[in-house]
C-alpha cells in the first residue's frame, strides 16, 4: 500500500509531457530566443534546443530529413520551398515579425555613408550569400533597386550567415557590411552608418511554423503560439525586431 | 710529405682511438683488422669526422687543433679521398665525375693515360666495371691535385686479377705521378708490393710500424695481423 | 561539359595551388635539408610545428591565419597599413591557407629524399673542394630530385583540395576566393546537386592525376 502511495506521487510529480523541442531558427533571431527559451522552458517544462543558422541552410536540413520541430525562417522563399515539398503541419504557417536593414561599420572607424551610393567606393562589403541567404538576399534586392548592383558586387565579401557578416564588420576585415537592425543592436564593435529607410527597403517578414514530421506536434503548437503571444513579443520588440500585424 | 698526428682522441663504439704518429714515407700502409679504426683515422685527416681531441698538420700546415679551436674544412685540405665503394656520382658522366674536383692544375689526359680510362670518358657510372669504378674514383681524387691521397681498401672487392691489375695502377701513380698516399688494407698481400711503410693498427691503437718485410715474414696468401 | 564559370573555377583553384606551391618550395627545401644533415637544438620543437598544420583540424589553422592575418592582426595590420594590401578575403588569403597546409607535406617528403642521397657522396664532393652551396646544388639536390618533385606534387595536389583553412580565412568569394572545393560547398549549399557532382567529378580527376604522378616519382624506378 505504502509502495503504491510512493510510486503515485512520483509519477505526479513529473509532467505530463517533457518534451524535448528542436527549433530551427535564422541566425537574426539568436539573442531574443535565447532570452525566450529559458522563460518558456521554466514556466512549461519542455526544453528547446536551438539550432540557429542561415535560414537556407536550416530548410536545405530540413529537406534532409532533419528532426525539427519549428523553423523560424527570415523569408518567406524558404518557407515556401518547404511548403511545395508538403513538410509543413497545415495552418501552423504565420508571419510575425519583421526587421530593418542597415549599413553598419566598425566602431572605430571613419566611414561615412550618407546613403546606398556611398557604398559603391567601399574595398570590402560583407553580405549574408546573397543568393541564398535571406539577409543577402534582402540586401541585393535593395540594392538592385537603386541601380547599384552591378557596381558594388565586385566588393561583396558573401559569408554564411547574416551574423558572420556582423562578425566580418567587427573584426575590421571588411570596411562595412549589410546587416539587421537587431544584429547591430546586440554589437558593440560596430556602429550604425546608414538605416535603410522602410519605404525603400524590400518586404523583410519572418514566417514561423510547426513541420509535418515533428513528432511532438502538441507541444511544438504551444510553444508557437507562445511565440506569437504579447510576452515574446515584447522580447522581440525589445531586440528591434518590428511586429507584423 | 710529412703528416703529423697528434694527441688524438675520439670514441668509437667499442673502443677510443688514440694515435700519436708522424708519416713522412711516400707510400704508407695503415694495417689492421676489420673495425680496428682504420677508416675512422681517414676520415680525421680528411676532415669528414671530428674528434674531441685531435691534432694534425700535413706538410706544415695545422689542418685540425682542438685545443686552439681549429678545423680547416674538408674542402680546402686538398687531400683526396677513395672511399671503399669508390662513391662515384651516379648522375654525372665519367668525364663530369673525374672534372668535379679539378681546377686545371693537374692534366685530365696526363692522369687518364696513366690509369688507362681515357676511352671511357662519356660512359655512365652504371655502365663501368668494378676495376673500372676504382681507376676512376682514383682519378676524380687525384684530378683534383691533392697533396695527400687517402685509400680505403682500394682492392677488397675485387677478384684477384684485377687486384692485380689495380695493382699495378697504384703503383704508377705512385711512381709516375709521385703522390703521395696512406693506404688502408686488411689484407697484406699488396703491402710488400706498394708500401714503403706499415702502421699496425688494432682496437684503436698502433702496435707497431716498419718495413712490409721486416712485419710480414710470412709470404703472402696470410690475411690476419701478425700480432 | 563544363561552363565558362565552372573552367573560372578550376582555373582559380589550379593557379592558386601553383603558386603556393612555388611559394612554399624554396623555404621547404632549406627547412628539409636542415632537419636531414643537420644537428640543432630545438630541432624536435621544429619538426613538431611544422608537422601541426598536417595534424590539426584545418579550420583551425584557418582560424590562426585569420586572427594574424586580418586587418587588426599583426601580421595584416602592417600589411594594410604599410603596404595597402588586404590578405584576408581575398585571393592571397586563398594562396597563404594552401601554402600553409601543403608545406608540411612538401618538407617530410623532401626531407626523406634528402636522407636518400647517400652521405658518403657529399663527403667526397667536400673533399674535392666543393663549398656547401656547391655540394647542394650539385650532388644533393639532383640525387634528391625525383623525391622532391614526388613530394611537390604531393603539396600541390594537397594545395588543390583545401578548404577549411580557406573558407575562414579567404570566404567563399565567387570569381576572387572560390575554388573548386569551395564551390561546390556552395552547389550543395544551394542544393544544386547534379553541378556539384559535376565539379566533384572534376576534383577527383585533378586530384588522381596529381596523385598519380607523385607516386610514379616518388616509388618509381630507383
Amino acid at each position: 500500500m505504502r509502495t503504491i502511495c510512493l510510486v503515485l506521487s512520483l509519477l505526479a510529480a513529473v509532467p505530463a509531457s517533457a518534451a524535448e523541442l528542436q527549433v530551427f531558427a535564422a541566425a537574426s533571431l539568436t539573442d531574443a530566443l535565447k532570452e525566450i527559451a529559458p522563460e518558456y522552458e521554466k514556466a512549461t517544462g519542455d526544453k528547446l534546443v536551438l539550432n540557429l543558422g542561415a535560414s537556407s541552410t536550416l530548410a536545405r536540413q530540413i529537406q534532409e530529413g532533419a528532426p525539427a520541430d519549428l523553423f523560424l525562417s527570415a523569408d518567406e522563399a524558404k518557407m515556401d520551398g518547404l511548403e511545395k515539398r508538403k513538410l509543413l503541419l497545415a495552418g501552423t504557417r504565420k508571419s510575425v515579425l519583421s526587421n530593418t536593414l542597415v549599413v553598419v561599420v566598425p566602431v572605430d572607424s571613419n566611414l561615412k555613408i550618407a546613403g546606398p551610393a556611398d557604398l559603391v567606393a567601399v574595398r570590402a562589403l560583407a553580405l549574408a550569400e546573397p543568393q541564398t541567404v535571406p539577409a543577402g538576399i534582402y540586401a541585393k534586392e535593395y540594392l538592385k533597386s537603386k541601380g547599384l548592383w552591378s557596381k558594388v558586387i565586385d566588393r561583396v565579401v558573401p559569408t554564411e550567415n547574416v551574423r558572420a557578416a556582423l562578425a566580418a564588420v567587427e573584426s575590421g576585415n571588411v570596411d562595412a557590411g549589410i546587416v539587421y537592425k537587431t544584429d547591430a543592436g546586440i554589437s558593440k564593435k560596430v556602429r550604425i552608418a546608414y538605416e535603410v529607410p522602410k519605404a525603400e527597403s524590400p518586404n523583410i517578414s519572418y514566417p514561423f511554423a510547426v513541420l509535418a514530421g515533428s513528432e511532438r506536434k502538441e507541444a511544438a503548437r504551444k510553444l508557437l503560439h507562445y511565440l506569437h503571444s504579447p510576452p515574446a513579443l515584447a522580447v522581440f520588440r525589445k531586440y528591434g525586431f518590428l511586429i507584423l500585424e | 710529405m710529412k703528416l703529423v698526428i697528434r694527441d688524438v682522441r675520439l670514441p668509437l663504439a667499442h673502443f677510443e682511438l688514440r694515435l700519436d704518429v708522424e708519416i713522412t714515407h711516400q707510400v704508407t700502409a695503415l694495417f689492421g683488422p676489420s673495425g680496428a679504426g682504420k677508416t675512422s683515422v681517414l676520415d680525421l685527416i680528411a676532415g669528414l669526422r671530428q674528434a674531441p681531441s685531435a691534432y694534425i698538420e700535413l706538410d706544415g700546415r695545422v689542418l685540425t687543433d682542438t685545443s686552439a679551436r681549429k678545423e680547416v674544412p674538408a674542402r680546402d685540405r686538398h687531400i683526396g679521398y677513395v672511399p671503399q665503394d669508390g662513391a662515384l656520382f651516379p648522375h654525372l658522366s665519367v668525364r663530369g665525375n673525374l672534372l668535379y674536383g679539378n681546377k686545371g692544375d693537374t692534366s685530365l689526359d696526363r692522369v687518364t693515360g696513366v690509369l688507362e680510362i681515357g676511352h671511357l670518358l662519356d660512359r655512365r657510372i652504371g655502365d663501368l666495371s668494378g676495376g673500372e669504378k676504382q681507376r676512376v674514383a682514383l682519378a676524380r681524387a687525384l684530378l683534383s691535385s691533392p697533396r695527400l691521397l687517402l685509400l680505403d681498401e682500394p682492392l677488397a672487392a675485387l677478384d684477384e686479377e684485377l687486384k692485380m691489375r689495380v695493382l699495378s695502377y697504384l703503383q704508377r701513380v705512385r711512381d709516375e705521378l709521385r703522390v703521395p698516399m696512406l693506404y688502408v688494407s686488411h689484407t697484406t698481400d699488396e703491402l710488400r708490393a706498394l708500401c714503403d711503410e706499415v702502421l699496425v693498427l688494432d682496437r684503436g691503437l698502433l702496435r707497431g710500424r716498419g718495413e712490409p718485410r721486416e712485419l710480414f715474414a710470412a709470404p703472402a696468401g696470410a690475411s690476419h695481423d701478425p700480432d | 561539359m563544363m561552363s565558362s564559370e565552372e573552367w573560372q573555377i578550376l582555373g582559380l583553384t589550379v593557379r592558386t595551388a601553383g603558386l603556393a606551391t612555388l611559394l612554399i618550395l624554396p623555404p621547404g627545401l632549406l627547412l628539409a635539408w636542415l632537419l636531414a644533415r643537420t644537428r640543432w637544438r630545438g630541432k624536435s620543437l621544429v619538426e613538431t610545428l611544422v608537422a601541426l598544420p598536417l595534424v590539426m583540424p584545418p579550420v583551425a589553422t584557418g582560424l590562426i591565419l585569420l586572427k594574424a592575418f586580418g586587418r587588426r592582426g599583426p601580421i595584416g595590420h602592417f600589411l594594410h597599413d604599410t603596404l595597402g594590401l588586404d590578405v584576408v578575403f581575398t585571393w592571397r588569403a586563398v594562396v597563404l591557407a594552401m601554402a600553409v597546409m601543403a608545406f608540411p607535406l612538401l618538407v617530410r617528403s623532401a626531407r626523406v629524399a634528402f636522407e636518400g642521397v647517400p652521405h658518403r657522396l657529399e663527403q667526397i664532393a667536400r673533399t674535392l673542394g666543393a663549398r656547401e652551396g656547391r655540394v647542394f646544388f650539385t650532388i644533393t639536390l639532383p640525387l634528391a630530385a625525383r623525391g622532391i618533385l614526388g613530394g611537390t606534387l604531393l603539396a600541390f595536389a594537397r594545395a588543390l583540395g583545401e578548404f577549411g583553412a580557406t573558407i575562414l580565412v579567404a570566404g567563399n568569394i565567387p570569381g576572387r576566393t572560390t575554388t573548386l572545393s569551395l564551390a561546390i560547398y556552395q552547389l550543395v549549399q544551394l542544393g544544386q546537386d547534379e553541378d556539384a557532382f559535376r565539379l566533384l567529378a572534376v576534383s577527383v580527376a585533378v586530384a588522381f592525376a596529381a596523385v598519380w604522378l607523385s607516386e610514379w616519382f616518388l616509388r618509381g624506378r630507383a
